[in-house]
């Protein structure tokens, strides 16, 4: 049961990140586009166990520095920080819904920030981007109201959080 | 296993993981995106090539449903524009037979061997960088196709990029709008040279070498640097700009290229050891012999993807 949900996580990361990288080639609305992969890492870590909800934002990471050229590992180190927060903070979402909508948006622009951030560290200059505020903001909002149709079904298919095996869980 | 007492697992997952993410930054940093970095990218991006085209095809009418209804808003107007514009494109072409007519008779003349033409590939953009930070496009034409790492890649309007990496099917592409791009261009009205520089999306940063150089805008900058043919259509100069005594002469570009909604392109089958002695690396692109460059071309992009045709 677990390795199903861990392998339905990993088909929607997929999927996540080829609706990513080929959805808005050119539908690009403000020049911008929502961070799905980013959306994805945190819908799935909602519901996994904590250390599966961990490797899955890593190996997310992973997959858009290799499909990227900036560093090998940036983009691991954001999503694994995205899902680390994530699993810390699920449970008061669970206790009040309404934290998640800020939530989405808070830990998509914090990811955006992080990556930005690093970036500039590791030669990528992303700070010096004219448009690195927006390139922050917009996908977070973009995140924001996309939430309410990329959550659910994947609450859905994954089923709901409490999953991982104690020692996994903790 | 033993772990600090208070700490639990997923936090020493975490701790781990970030260690092993920073490894990964300094090793690929390191061998400067070669080595196993390299080797995994190609991988992973010819295993991921086919997942991209299938979900592409899937998306694609949906993107076009959205796109016709943004073009909806100003179609009008976008009408009239193009009327006249025709109307000025058929002055120019009448103008510009008549100049061709007279260097053809000068060539002869002179016993001047025209310029050769360049070989393209066609080529449709499959996908785009993981973020919006990464001004980076993939071509579904590849290192089969003939094509090498720092090819420059064109659209209708102008240069779009350069060539950053190829595999066996497919190659990515650098915009002329990341912030690691520097491109060297000649203003095509006074033939003044200086630097663009991406700013990581929309206008690019023009710098002048010679300071006492105006600039007005519209002025159209085309390429000089020796990674390019000289005379591709880069961008159009949007504010006048005059440099006040002992400053350094600097104004804003548009690139000539769609590139918020680039959707096919042309890479030019050629490389900096075609012009002779140029070379450069991004950071330091060759500046001076423009004189060099025996090769032209017309952007455009008016063949099929796939085929290999001189422009």
């Amino acid at each position: 049961m677990k390795w199903r949900r861990t392998a339905v996580a990993v088909a929607l990361v997929i999927l996540g990140v080829a609706l990513q990288t080929t959805l808005f080639v050119r539908l690009r609305p403000f020049e911008a586009s929502p961070a799905l992969a980013l959306l994805v890492t945190l819908a799935v870590s909602r519901h996994l166990g904590r250390v599966p909800a961990l490797l899955v934002g890593f190996c997310t990471g992973l997959l858009l520095d290799l499909l990227s050229e900036t560093a090998l590992g940036l983009w691991a180190l954001v999503l694994t920080t995205v899902a680390f927060a994530t699993v810390r903070l699920r449970h008061r979402f669970e206790d009040d819904v309404t934290l998640l909508i800020p939530g989405v948006f808070l830990l998509s622009f914090i990811g955006l920030a992080l990556y930005a951030l690093l970036g500039t560290i590791f030669g990528a200059q992303t700070l010096a981007d004219a448009q690195v505020v927006r390139k922050m903001l917009l996908p977070a909002v973009y995140n924001t109201i996309l939430a309410p149709l990329v959550l659910p079904p994947i609450t859905r298919l994954i089923g709901p959080q409490g999953g991982g095996r104690p020692g996994w869980d903790r | 296993m033993w772990r600090p007492s208070g700490v639990d697992r997923s936090t020493l997952a975490f701790i781990g993981l970030v260690v092993l993410s920073l490894v990964l930054v300094t090793v690929d940093l390191r061998a400067s995106g070669e080595g196993i970095g390299g080797t995994l990218r190609d991988g992973v991006q010819t295993a991921f090539t086919p997942v991209q085209e299938g979900v592409g095809f899937v998306t694609r009418p949906v993107v076009a449903f959205f796109e016709g209804i943004s073009d909806l808003v100003g179609i009008r107007d976008e009408n009239r524009r193009l009327r006249l514009q025709v109307t000025d494109l058929e002055r120019q072409l009448a103008e510009t037979e008549s100049l061709q007519r007279r260097v053809a008779e000068l060539e002869e003349i002179l016993a001047i061997e025209p310029p050769g033409e360049l070989d393209t590939v066609a080529a449709r953009v499959l996908a785009t960088g993981p973020s919006d930070f990464d001004a980076i496009r993939l071509i579904d034409k590849g290192r089969s196709d003939g094509i090498t790492i720092d090819m420059p890649v064109i659209d209708e309007g102008g240069l779009v990029g350069r060539v950053v990496s190829v595999t066996e099917t497919s190659a990515r592409v650098r915009l002329i709008t990341d912030p690691t791009m520097r491109v060297a261009v000649r203003v095509e009205r006074t033939g003044e040279t200086g630097i663009l520089t991406g700013r990581g999306g929309g206008l690019l940063q023009l710098e002048m070498f010679n300071t006492n150089a105006a600039l007005i805008a519209g002025d159209l900058l085309v390429t000089a640097d020796g990674r390019f043919p000289a005379g591709i259509p880069v961008a159009r100069v949007t504010e006048d700009a005059e440099a006040e005594v002992g400053f350094s002469l600097i104004t804003r570009a548009a690139p000539e290229a769609e590139l918020s909604r680039v959707d096919y392109v042309k890479v030019l089958l050629f490389t900096s050891d075609q012009t002779g002695s140029l070379e450069g690396s991004e950071d330091d692109p060759a500046q001076p012999p423009l004189e060099t460059t025996t090769t032209t071309t017309t952007a455009g992009t008016g063949t099929e993807p796939g085929s290999t045709t001189s422009p």
